[in-house]
């Protein structure tokens, strides 16, 4: 049996998109259809703003139901959610 | 031409020292090694020659070659100075070790002065002292002069310590570079002949001289380590031609070429390589040679360009053609493993075996290396990456 694997080379700790469901104030409900039992750590990075390409994301390190501990954000140009590690 | 006084000139980015000189240079009092400057001041008159150690080494080669024909092992430091043990071609060459000297001389095919003794250095003594033997096929009889064991001391005695020069070694077997301190300051001190410097009690000279002295005493009393003489091997070469001017990375990038080359020249037959010689043949006239031994044989072409690569800045003019050769070949059979190998290397090996089953059986990118970037940064994507890990496991 033969298993090729095929991955872009530079892929590690690339965001990934995923489906939050927000409550109220904004803190996110539900990641990738897990309940959040916790939000750890939240923090803001602004970087890139000095070109036509700025990086503006809210992160958030959350505990899910699950037991899992994730790091995901919402980037504050496009409005999208993304998990990130 | 060698009657006339010549030296060969300082080579192109090295010492302002003048290289070896003709009979006539000697008389007056110029000798190999001298500053420039005086070299010229006792001899206006001097011609100089550009060296062309390249052209040097291949002729010595041949030399060499025609002594390892006739069953010598050879020993050879320097160009122009071979030794072997007579006695073991006396069975074949011989009765007599003045037939073998001649016969290796017949072999050697050029004028030579050659001679035979106990120790090397009594053997150069005696070379040293004797008329040139003609070339092969003359019609000249004179015999060799051979030194008869225990008369090395009474040859010796009345001899200049200058002879000294050059030739003494240190404890590794090295020739010591003093610049004629050892020899000067004997001098000085009234010590004029090697009868005189093996005279004076050891204690004294390592006193006074240490451990070079030391050496000194017992080659003027007639004593010498034993010969250490080279494996005979096969020519093994690569040249290519620069464009005009090529300098920098075009040098280097030549130089990858002739390492593959070597190593892709059937001739090697899997030998890993010991120690390499490269050599340039200058756009100026004459040639300029640099050798890299390697600590252990290798077949590996970065560590090949590891070794040899340094020595491409000592080229100090530009060059018209650059060649590489392979001085020293390991045994047939592939590198041999050490005795007691690095735990680390074994790793190594084994994890560049395993990096090469696991892309066989699951493609060339499932194997890759976390190379960190920037972990410090607040953006987790710029923290590292991924990139091809070789099969070295490095």
């Amino acid at each position: 049996m033969t298993i090729r694997v095929d991955r872009p080379v530079s892929s590690l700790y690339a965001p990934r998109a995923v489906e939050v469901r927000p409550g109220p104030g904004g803190k996110p409900e539900l990641v990738g259809g897990n309940r959040v039992d916790s939000v750890r750590e939240e923090w803001l990075v602004e970087d890139r703003w000095w070109t036509s390409d700025p990086l503006r994301r809210h992160y958030l390190e959350v505990v899910l139901s699950t037991g899992r501990n994730t790091v995901i954000f919402r980037d504050l140009v496009s409005g999208r959610w993304f998990e990130q590690r | 031409m060698l009657t006339e006084p010549v030296a060969l000139a300082p080579e192109a980015g090295r010492e302002q020292a003048i290289g070896e000189v003709s009979g006539a240079a000697e008389a007056f009092g110029i000798r190999a090694g001298m500053a420039l400057s005086e070299a010229l001041g006792r001899c206006p008159r001097l011609a100089l020659i550009p060296p062309d150690p390249g052209r040097a080494a291949s002729e010595w080669e041949l030399v060499l070659r025609g002594l390892e024909g006739i069953g010598a092992a050879v020993e050879s430091d320097r160009i122009g100075e071979a030794y072997f043990e007579v006695d073991g071609l006396r069975g074949i060459w011989g009765p007599s070790r003045e037939n073998v000297l001649i016969r290796a001389g017949r072999a050697i095919g050029r004028p030579v002065r050659i001679a035979g003794a106990p120790t090397r250095f009594c053997a150069l003594a005696a070379a040293s002292t004797a008329r040139p033997r003609p070339r092969a096929r003359s019609k000249a009889r004179r015999l060799p002069r051979v030194i008869a064991a225990g008369g090395e001391r009474e040859f010796l005695s009345p001899l200049p310590v200058s002879l000294l020069d050059g030739r003494v070694r240190d404890e590794r077997g090295q020739v010591a570079d003093d610049r004629g301190r050892l020899v000067g300051t004997l001098e000085r001190l009234g010590v004029k002949t090697l009868g005189e410097l093996a005279g004076l009690p050891r204690v004294a000279v390592a006193d006074r001289f240490g451990a070079l002295g030391l050496r000194a005493h017992e080659l003027a009393s007639g004593r010498d380590a034993p010969l250490r003489p080279r494996l005979p091997h096969e020519e093994l070469i690569q040249a290519i031609g620069l464009p005009e001017a090529a300098f920098g990375t075009q040098l280097e990038r030549a130089l990858e070429l002739l390492i593959e080359r070597l190593l892709a020249d059937p001739r090697r037959r899997g030998r890993a390589i010991r120690s390499l010689r490269l050599e340039a043949r200058l756009t100026s006239g004459g040639s300029w040679g640099a050798d890299a031994v390697l600590r252990s044989a290798s077949d590996s072409p970065e560590r090949l360009r590891l070794a040899i690569g340094s020595k491409l800045g000592g080229l100090a003019a530009p060059a018209a053609s650059l060649a590489l050769r392979a001085l020293e070949l390991a045994p047939p059979g592939g590198i041999q493993p050490a005795l007691d190998p690095d735990p680390a290397e074994v790793r190594r090996e084994r994890l560049g075996e395993a990096v090469k089953q696991v892309r066989a059986a699951a493609g060339r990118d499932s194997v890759l290396r976390v190379l960190e970037v920037d972990p410090g940064s607040r953006v987790p994507e710029r923290w590292a990456t991924l990139a091809p890990l070789n099969e070295a496991g490095r």
